[in-house]
């Protein structure tokens, strides 16, 4: 795990027990795809609406938490910030608004929606001539929604090579519709799909530049809670929970021991 | 008016570059010069209504002015949490228009009827929702509205209720100012069955080509006299209930599904919505003489 990787994490932890909410595992799961998507885009935290950045969408709202502790470590605003996390008032809302947290392109929250977004994004771009590309994370779990399979085959049958989708392959539906085989399944919906260890950032970056010519998958194969042990072994118990004060500290140790 | 529409954004793509057509493989015959004309502003991307409303969303999060085209229940009852959240809530302006009004394709039975279309939209917030009667009103509502910055629903019609009237966005017009004590609300294509309905008896007519925002003051005007609202839709209902200060009577969809096929003017007169119905109980509303 990256230094970034961990303090996101271990910031996400604090702000979940400061403010008494939770998404942690599926949190956990997207930080090294979101860092490395960012890794490869052109953007400006200093400028979060620069005309010419790349745009990123978190399709998978509910992993609000570690993807503004992603925005924070890259510097969009402070990390402090996070800390009022879905309380009165604050503009950090457990599903994220892109009208209220600087570099939130799409508002995400109902599954199988910021992907047919980002089809869109992606087309308008294409219509343009712009050179900009379109980043669209999407959770398994939300790949039970037949909305995202829509928006694959039309991104697909568009070919619309400025359109990377990240899947989040953490197997957050074994209890009901787990899908088995992700990358086969984009492979045959004609996407340039590549599958890799979705916690390792050089690997992540690899696939993520790798040229396509068309509508391009990275599946990367995720663990939910990733590096707390008794969240990876967990996830459901910890789907919404916050942790307390005593576990809180657990949690970091166990971050922590992680990372050596 | 679907060919009004046609025509209109037309025009509107030729004078403005960031008209785009998002259509779900419907009218597309009748939408092929535009295809060959600006063939990078037509996408008749396929039969996921879904999937339409969100590609427009992220095409207006890029500065376009998407149009979605198909049939009225498969783009708003469907969808109505894509045009809930990816267009509404996330500020991202496209027009919807329609085809296939309620009962226009009474012989398709209740899967091709729209009934929720306009009372649901309602109650999405930030969204204006226009019923043109007529050709000239869809042009004219297009043109004034395509490029508002807010979602627009435009609920067109095969049908046509032939009279000219004066048209402009949030504002209903007077068809008919007796003088008298009852007072017919309607829109759309139906002031066709009111009008005949009303003949000679002591009563006035108000349109409206826009069902929200409603003209308040023109009901305002209106609201000493008996309400009743007549429309083969829902929305302008709840809308004038919202508005109004007593009691509103109705004509209007039943709380069934009507499925005995044939025309829209067969079922206009199954459920009570033809000129002598709405006699009927126009004329009970009336106090006796």
């Amino acid at each position: 795990m990256t230094p970034t990787a961990r303090a996101a994490r271990e910031w996400a932890i604090r702000c979940s027990r400061t403010s008494g909410q939770g998404h942690l595992p599926s949190s956990f799961s997207i930080i090294e795809l979101a860092l490395s998507a960012y890794a490869v885009m052109r953007h400006d935290p200093e400028a979060p609406r620069w005309p010419e950045r790349d745009l990123f969408i978190l399709s998978k709202g509910h992993a609000a938490l570690g993807y503004y502790c992603v925005l924070a470590q890259l510097g969009y605003f402070p990390p402090a910030d996070v800390e009022r996390f879905g309380a009165y008032q604050s503009a950090f809302g457990c599903h994220p608004d892109r009208l209220k947290v600087p570099g939130v392109e799409a508002s995400c929250g109902s599954l199988g929606h910021g992907i047919g977004i980002a089809v869109g994004m992606a087309l308008g771009l294409r219509i343009r001539g712009s050179a900009r590309r379109v980043f669209v994370l999407v959770g398994d779990g939300e790949a039970n929604e037949g909305s995202l399979w829509e928006a694959v085959m039309v991104a697909s049958d568009r070919r619309l090579a400025n359109l990377t989708i990240l899947y989040d392959h953490n197997r957050s539906q074994v209890r009901c519709l787990q899908i088995p085989n992700p990358t086969e399944r984009f492979v045959a919906f004609g996407c340039a799909t590549a599958e890799v260890d979705g916690h390792d950032d050089a690997s992540l970056v690899a696939a993520l530049r790798q040229p396509a010519d068309t509508v391009k998958v990275v599946v990367g194969r995720t663990v939910k809670g990733y590096g707390c042990a008794s969240m990876e072994e967990n996830f459901f118990e910890w789907h919404r929970k916050s942790p307390s004060a005593e576990v809180c500290e657990a949690l970091l140790s166990e971050l922590h021991a992680k990372a050596v | 008016m679907r060919k009004q529409f046609r025509d209109t954004v037309t025009e509107l793509a030729e004078a403005d570059e960031r008209v785009v057509l998002v259509f779900g493989d419907i009218s597309v015959f009748l939408f092929e010069p535009f295809a060959r004309r600006f063939p990078t502003r037509f996408y008749n991307l396929g039969i996921c209504e879904n999937t339409l409303v969100s590609v427009a969303a992220g095409l207006a999060s890029q500065g376009f002015i998407p149009f979605v085209h198909t049939i009225a229940p498969f783009v708003t009852e469907r969808c109505l949490e894509q045009i809930k959240i990816d267009v509404s809530y996330n500020r991202f302006p496209i027009n919807i228009v329609t085809c296939g009004a309620t009962y226009d394709y009474a012989w398709d039975g209740p899967t091709h009827q729209a009934l929720a279309d306009m009372g649901a939209l309602r109650l999405v917030p930030g969204i204006d929702i226009v019923q043109p009667g007529t050709r000239e009103e869809t042009d004219q509502l297009l043109r004034a509205r395509y490029n508002s910055g807010t979602p627009t629903y435009f609920r067109l019609s095969d049908h046509s209720h032939g009279v000219s009237l004066p048209v402009a966005f949030g504002r209903g017009a007077v068809v008919r100012d007796s003088g008298g004590p009852v007072t017919v609300i309607t829109a759309g294509p139906i002031l066709a069955n009111v009008l005949p309905a009303v003949e000679a008896l002591p009563v006035n007519v108000i349109y409206f080509s826009t069902i929200k925002p409603l003209d308040g003051e023109l009901l305002s005007a209106y609201a000493h006299t008996r309400l009743v609202v007549a429309h083969d839709a829902t929305g302008l209902f709840e809308e004038v209930c919202a508005h109004a200060a007593g009691p509103v009577a109705r004509i209007g969809l039943p709380d069934r599904f009507v499925s005995c096929y044939g025309t829209i003017h067969d079922i206009r007169r199954e459920i009570g919505l033809d000129p002598e119905h709405i006699r009927q109980v126009v004329t009970e509303l009336l106090p006796l003489r």
